[in-house]
């Protein structure tokens, strides 16, 4: 039978976000669908597309209107903040996403902590708050996420990885100040987006299993995120990559609407995991199933999380800019397929 | 000899399958109790003791392959295992990785000097269009702990500088790690170039880094994918043909 959606992608969204019932599962992506196909498509490669916010709104539309989300994101990659604070940058070119060069840390402790004047202003910001005006106003029945770092990644990119987690050990204390003052740049960021329309925010911090422990997480992050799921007035969208089913009973007390998992964790554990407590979106592979498989394989992964009963689908993460079109639109078919064969 | 440090006997208890134990134990059982404080510090991350103690040990007259063998690279073993178990994660990897090169700042020197031939010569870096080397540079500092000389070509490595190394360097290992998905592809592009400079057959190349698997390393054309910095050197000494070099034969104390 086919399925009669009754809501609008924006509805769906909020009310997957909020726990209240769907016409159907969302398909999101907190954190991007752009590809290098999308980009020839709409002429908005990267990373120009990064920086101007014609092209990252232009870009970031293809994810409703060439894949079938019901969401579109305009922040495709981690850097804009830290671009702004000063941060050296590798921009890279169209088949790579833009990255800080964290070997070169403009931070060495708390007392360096500074919000540049005008940091709003900056154009590496205003290519997100302004995008983000032009989709409300082009998409008013879309979801439209923004994305504000989290101080544990602002942390990597302003002291540099290694030097931070050496932090983590050597001086807590410290390391909680850092954190403390970092925040306040999630928060400023944050309160832009929401001003400039976002629905809700993705809120990427990668304390990850792949390098620290779920007691860090608890140790360092659990009571900042509960303070940033209080004072941001959208729903929070955590993304945290690799294994983390050892935090995620940790993440399901913070107040975030969702939390946003990797393919490293299996879905219907993730689920026992968070006991109902937070919703989750994810967590169809990317390396091997969404870049290097095809469709049946990512209709089979997008079949075990609605199974599983995950509230929102999406890809784990940012996607590999070559993936093939026909995956990423495999998605919302096989979750379309899915809720019609229950209709 | 019985373990001297309660420290490390305690550490000691994290390695619980009884071949690895054995193992371990092998390396330990020949060291004298200076050795022992030596690993358990390192274990812990106190670089400042590691510091002291290597100074005092080859004041004392140990030899620096007693220092590396009983001290630095037996610590590091327990180390990595208890990273593969995940009883510790990255930063106590660091901080026990400060303190073997607190300790390998008075060891090198020295095995350099000796003339000692390398298992092998590894050309490592982050492939092209990524910055991320945490992973890497681990695994340089275990290889390098290992016997392995190793030339670190940092990160954004492009196909043509892991060639020029290994034409340079005269390496027979290659090792490429990549963080981003974006720039996994650049292990096959770097792969296909060390093929076009027909050099495929005089090097065997591993991978790894966070989002890589076996399956991939093999499409990418590799020989061997390690997940972590202690299958980095196990892998490597297999690619050798020195894996059997992991257990060393048990040898009087030295001093």
């Amino acid at each position: 039978m086919a399925l009669v959606e009754t809501m609008t992608p924006r509805e769906r969204v909020m009310n997957a976000l909020a726990g209240k019932p769907v016409d159907r599962t969302p398909c999101a992506n907190p954190t991007n669908v752009a590809t290098v196909e999308l980009m020839d498509l709409v002429d908005a490669p990267f990373p120009e597309a990064c920086r101007n916010p014609e092209l990252a709104a232009s870009l970031a539309a293809t994810g409703h209107t060439e894949l079938g989300f019901d969401s579109v994101m305009p922040y495709f990659t981690i850097i804009q903040e830290s671009s702004a604070l000063g941060c050296e940058m590798q921009w890279e070119e169209k088949d790579n996403w833009p990255t800080v060069r964290m070997a070169k840390p403009i931070w060495k402790g708390p007392d360096d902590i500074r919000i540049p004047d005008g940091f709003l202003n900056n154009p590496d910001n205003v290519t997100i708050t302004k995008s983000i005006e032009i989709l409300r106003k082009q998409f008013p029945d879309v979801a439209v996420i923004g994305k504000t770092m989290g101080p544990w990644t602002l942390a990597y990119h302003v002291f540099g990885v290694e030097n931070f987690l050496l932090m983590t050990i050597d001086d807590p204390g410290l390391t909680m100040e850092c954190l403390h003052k970092l925040k306040e740049i999630s928060v400023l960021f944050g309160e832009a987006q929401i001003a400039a329309g976002a629905d809700a925010l993705t809120f990427p911090d990668h304390a990850t299993g792949d390098l620290v422990s779920g007691e860090y997480y608890h140790r360092f992050l659990k009571d900042i995120h509960i303070e940033m799921a209080e004072r941001l007035q959208v729903p929070l969208i955590l993304h945290i990559c690799g294994k983390t089913l050892d935090r995620m009973s940790f993440i399901a007390e913070t107040g975030m609407a969702a939390f946003h998992f990797d393919s490293k964790n299996d879905p219907q554990e993730a689920m026992d995991a968070v006991d109902g407590k937070i919703n989750l979106v994810g967590n169809i592979n990317n390396p091997e199933t969404l870049y290097a498989r095809g469709p049946e394989e990512v209709r089979a992964e997008v079949l075990r999380c609605l199974e599983a009963g995950v509230q929102m689908i999406a890809p784990e993460c940012a996607i590999p800019l070559a993936t093939k079109l026909e995956n990423l639109i495999e998605i919302p078919r096989s979750v379309r397929e899915w809720h019609e064969a229950r209709a | 000899m019985p373990i001297h440090n309660e420290g490390l006997q305690q550490e000691l208890g994290h390695v619980t399958e009884p071949a690895e134990l054995a193992r371990i134990m092998a390396m330990f059982e020949h060291g004298d109790p200076i050795m022992h404080d030596i690993a358990y510090n390192l274990i812990i991350g106190n670089h400042h003791e590691v510091d002291r103690l290597t100074k005092e040990a080859l004041d004392n007259g140990y030899s620096a392959n007693t220092l590396l063998d009983d001290g630095l690279i037996s610590a590091m073993a327990i180390v990595g295992v208890k990273f593969r178990d995940n009883v510790i994660f990255v930063p106590e990897v660091l901080i026990a990785a400060r303190a073997m090169k607190a300790g390998m700042v008075h060891v090198e020197p020295i095995l350099s000097a000796s003339g000692i031939e390398p298992i092998g010569t590894v050309v490592m870096g982050t492939v092209k269009g990524d910055l991320h080397d945490i992973g890497k540079n681990l695994c340089i500092m275990m290889l390098r702990g290992t016997g392995f000389k190793v030339y670190d070509l940092g990160v954004d490595t492009k196909p043509q500088a892991f060639i020029d190394a290994v034409l340079e360097h005269g390496a027979t290992l290659v090792g490429m790690s990549a963080l981003l998905t974006t720039t996994m592809p650049n292990m096959g592009k770097t792969v296909a170039a060390i093929e076009e400079a027909g050099l495929r057959d005089q090097v065997r190349i591993m991978v790894g880094g966070a989002p890589l698997n076996p399956e991939f390393a093999d499409d990418m054309g590799a020989d061997g994918y390690g997940k972590d910095a202690m299958a980095c050197v196990d892998l490597a000494k297999k690619l050798m043909g020195a894996d059997q070099l992991a257990v060393p034969e048990p040898i009087p104390a030295k001093k």
